[in-house]
């Protein structure tokens, strides 16, 4: 691995304007990924997990900003200063990609689904090619008969199948960093597991940086070299995964922790 | 999708029974002489007196008399205009494509208007934009279209001579091809201008509020990482989506101005089934009433049905679960 | 069909307090679309009510002058049998206003009731009052009226019952929808636990909770009733014996080539009402859905 890292964030800050309130949904929170790696983002509801991920993409719904910034590199680009056209252009090949927690809600209702992963490819090439392409990374996320999948809709496929082709879509330009906000949240828990090892196979075969966003301690162990946890809109402890679950610095990291394997079991049994 | 469409139309069918029943029996609570009130105001000859009061059964219960009504209507007798000498279905079946000319025209120029401010307004990132344009469409959907029409009369038509202010142009016009087709426009110029520019201030208000709405999902954030350009997105992710809300109120603004727009028609002395309407009530020639109304109920009818058709057309969660 | 919105629903308070209705009061004149249609509408009322004070002239009187142009002695110019036309727009204030308000709180009246008892029994009442509703909403509502008009004659009281009669179907779809949202919320299922009366149920637990888009919804049908009046009006047909907009603008319709002004000042005051009566439902709306204005819109 090089030693610059793939994205760099110092004192990130993003505070939101809820009518005569701020919310400091992010206050100075410093993250870092190295090319390749797969980081785990963890902490309660409401700590800012999603809106950093957000902010860190640029994603951010229309919320009334009272305050963004920080220094966001990406392969040494500072991404906050950048303009739109580039941003598009990052978006577009070989930069960052984001898939969300429900693949329902975030494909379009009225659109067949391998039209929507076209749409993502890198770059317009002839229709033909490009229909292999979809055909393609359908294959890759693991959904058998990709001619077929691609002619449905969103609301005809299952929900693992609405998250492969969420996935497929975040592929599409080949990033080099994906953000996977709590992807199998909405989903049954063998169909979990399956999409997790899809996109853990995904991250070692491409070679792509990945930060999953979870709720589940035990996928971070699995999954992720390094863990965040965050709390109340601030990275509180961050660790290679090993360490943390050794020697968690924090009362707060531990709890969770002791949360996590006492639920442990259970899962193992589906 | 056409099982849904099917049991629609049948749903569609009661309802147009119960208007006619209803029109029929509102013809019964006019006080008066029931022959008088089906002819009007005119004197009746003895004979014709009679032949009205056999033809309507007018002596027999009035169970028979409605089914009596609705066989006749069955068939496409929808009456005698007296006023008129004519019968009823010749009358509207002449009046009827100027009205669906005027309504289609206009229709043809406010949706894409309507669209245009409502994605506009809608999509803009300043608020300032958005503030002009829903003003702006506020202020002017509050416009009367008859009085929108008059103003228009006195500026375009008397003051400034551009077109002319009333009617359908000489039936018998010397002129021919595109010379034609340019008289016709000119004639029609206006009502579409004071039509459309109201019915596209509606839709978009409606346009505006549906995008609004689509902005606010999720699919919206999944373009934007995919790296489309903001014209992309609102092409292709935007536009489809936010017209479904505007099919069913458009579909029913059309289907209503095909029965005839009746207040346009009369600032314009359009002779569509609008002015025949308001012709035949000034006239109390109320078998000629109840023709148009049935008529317009009718033209709402089918429309709904073509806003289901659109409607699944254009979401296809529609198609799969009915 | 698609997922309707349903976050919409104003927040569940079972209480009804005087002091929320004055926060909400001060809110609407918080929002700028809100202060500005509450004063026209203010003002408007103000008009009607001191009319004979503010008219220089009786809207029957018949001045020497007839089609004279707007002059210092004429504000709006004089009609074709010498009428001040300002005069007569002030006095025709009264039958828009009322026609506006009476049909609307009629229509709400009808409206309402039905919506409450289709959403309270289920079933075959149920289906057979939104069978109603659908049959009255077929017909457009200017035929409906004018139906009405044409066979009972144009009696301002006629008038009013007419219009209200076209236009309770949209209530009726307002309540019933507000009904059905609140009817199976959690405080309303407690309502019936505790073994409250179904009267108790209605007017204290439900009512409250639905009455602000209700407002709006009356506030909408009166501009929809005050422009069908003047649709009356201009075609002749509204009661004779009345001043209205509409009768000074069928009038006009004569003179358009000599008059302008007989048509621009009974336009422009149908205009303004009807402005100032969507900007305040707008602000309304404001009020109880504050999520449509907080925040940055647009596509990014
Ligand atoms: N659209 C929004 N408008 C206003 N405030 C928001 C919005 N989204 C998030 N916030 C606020 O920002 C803070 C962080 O929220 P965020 O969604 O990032 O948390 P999270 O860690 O992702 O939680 P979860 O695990 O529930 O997804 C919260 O306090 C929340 O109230
Ligand atoms: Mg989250």
């Amino acid at each position: 691995m090089s030693l610059s890292p793939l994205l760099d964030v110092r004192d990130l800050k993003v505070h939101l304007r809820l009518g005569p309130n701020v919310v400091k949904a992010i206050d100075g929170v410093d993250f870092r990924i190295m090319p390749g790696e797969c980081v785990g983002i963890v902490g309660e509801s409401g700590s800012g997990k999603s809106t950093m991920a957000r902010a860190i993409t640029r994603l951010m719904p229309n919320v009334n900003i009272a305050e963004l910034s920080g220094e966001l590199s990406f392969e040494g680009q500072d991404i906050l200063a950048m303009p739109d056209g580039a941003l598009r252009a990052l978006r577009r090949g070989r930069g960052f990609s984001m898939i969300f927690q429900d693949p329902l809600g975030y494909l379009n209702p009225t659109q067949r689904v391998g039209r929507q992963i076209e749409e993502a490819l890198s770059c317009d090439s002839s229709r033909g090619s490009n229909r292999n392409r979809v055909h393609t990374l359908l294959d890759e996320v693991g959904l058998p008969d990709p001619a077929n999948v691609a002619r449905r809709y969103p609301h005809e496929l299952s929900g693992g199948m609405r998250q492969r082709v969420m996935i497929a879509i975040a592929l599409a330009s080949d990033p080099q960093l994906l953000f996977a906000d709590e992807p199998t949240t909405a989903l049954d828990a063998t169909v979990q597991l399956q999409v997790l090892q899809t996109l853990y196979r995904l991250h070692k075969e491409r070679n792509m940086a990945m930060a999953i966003i979870t709720h589940d301690l035990g996928v971070v162990a699995e999954l992720c070299d390094r863990v965040y946890v965050m709390r109340a809109g601030k990275v509180i402890e961050s660790a290679e995964t090993v360490r943390l679950f050794e020697h968690p610095q924090q009362d707060y990291s531990r709890r969770l922790i002791e949360l996590s394997t006492r639920r442990l079991p259970r899962e193992l049994q589906a | 999708m056409l099982r849904f469409v099917g049991r629609r139309a049948l749903l569609a069918i009661p309802l147009l029974l119960a208007i006619i029943i209803l029109m029929f029996s509102m013809l019964h609570l006019i006080p008066g002489d029931p022959v008088q009130a089906l002819v009007g105001d005119y004197p009746v000859p003895p004979a014709y007196r009679q032949a009205i009061e056999t033809k309507y059964r007018l002596n027999d219960p009035f169970l028979v008399q409605v089914g009596n009504y609705l066989a006749n209507v069955a068939q496409g007798d929808f009456g005698f205009s007296y006023q008129n000498q004519r019968n009823v279905l010749d009358l509207i079946l002449e009046r009827a494509p100027r009205t669906m000319l005027l309504a289609s025209v206009s229709f043809a120029l406010a949706i894409p208007l309507g669209m245009a401010i409502g994605i506009a307004a809608g999509t803009s990132r300043r608020p300032g934009v958005d503030k002009f344009w829903t003003t702006t469409a506020l202020i002017v959907y509050a416009i009367p279209t008859f009085w929108l029409g008059q103003l228009l009369v006195m500026l375009l038509a008397l003051r400034l001579g551009w077109f002319p202010t009333q009617g359908i142009g000489p039936l018998i016009s010397r002129t021919q091809g595109f010379a034609w087709l340019l008289e016709k426009l000119r004639y029609l110029a206006l009502p579409v201008l004071a039509f459309g520019i109201h019915e596209g201030m509606r839709i978009a208000r409606i346009m505006r509020a549906s995008v609004i709405d689509t902005l606010s999902q999720g699919y919206i954030i999944t373009a934007r990482a995919k790296g489309l350009s903001r014209g992309r997105i609102i092409r292709s992710h935007v536009m489809r989506n936010s017209s479904l809300p505007l099919v069913t109120i458009a579909g029913y603004a059309f289907g209503s101005a095909l029965g005839g727009a009746v207040l346009l028609e009369t600032v314009f002395t359009w002779p569509g089934l609008g002015l025949l309407l308001v012709d035949s009530i000034r006239l109390r020639d109320n078998m000629t009433v109840i023709g148009v109304v049935i008529f317009s109920a009718l033209a709402v009818i089918a429309m709904n049905l073509i806003v289901d058709l659109l409607y699944a057309a254009l979401d296809p969660r529609i198609r799969t679960t009915r | 069909m698609p997922e309707l919105k349903t976050s919409t629903a104003p927040a569940a308070s079972s209480g009804f307090s005087i002091g929320s209705w004055q926060v909400h009061v001060a809110n609407l004149f918080g929002t700028r679309h809100g202060a500005l249609g509450a004063s026209i509408l203010l003002v408007l009322l103000l008009v009607a009510i001191t009319a004979p004070l503010i008219a220089p002239y009786s809207p029957l009187e018949q001045t020497q002058a007839s089609l004279a142009p707007p002059s210092s002695q004429f504000l709006f110019g004089t009609d074709n049998i010498g009428r001040d036309v300002f005069s007569l727009v002030v006095h025709g204030s009264r039958s828009s206003l009322m026609v506006g308000l009476g049909a609307a709180l009629a229509a709400l009246l009808i409206g309402g009731t039905l919506g409450i008892l289709a959403g309270y029994f289920q079933g075959p009442v149920e289906a057979g009052l939104m069978r109603l509703v659908e049959l009255f909403q077929t017909l457009p509502v200017i035929i409906l009226v004018l139906c009405a008009v044409a066979l009972f004659g144009s009696n301002f009281w006629l008038l009013i019952a007419a219009v209200a009669l076209a236009i309770w179907p949209m209530e009726a779809r307002l309540v019933y929808g507000q009904y059905i949202k609140l009817r199976d919320r959690e405080f309303i299922a407690a309502a019936r636990v505790a073994d409250l009366s179904t009267a108790h149920i209605m007017f204290r637990e439900i009512l409250p909770n639905a009455i602000q888009p209700i407002i709006v919804q009356v506030a909408l049908d009166a501009s929809i009733a005050i422009l069908i009046e003047a649709g009356l009006g201009f075609l002749g047909l509204s009661d004779p014996s009345k001043v209205s907009w509409g009768r000074l603008l069928f009038v006009a319709q004569d003179y358009m080539d000599s008059a302008w002004w007989m048509s621009l000042f009974p336009g422009a005051a149908i205009c303004i009402t009807v402005v100032g009566l969507n900007l305040f439902a707008d602000g309304l709306n404001e009020v109880i859905d504050p999520r449509s204005t907080s925040g940055v819109g647009g596509l990014q």
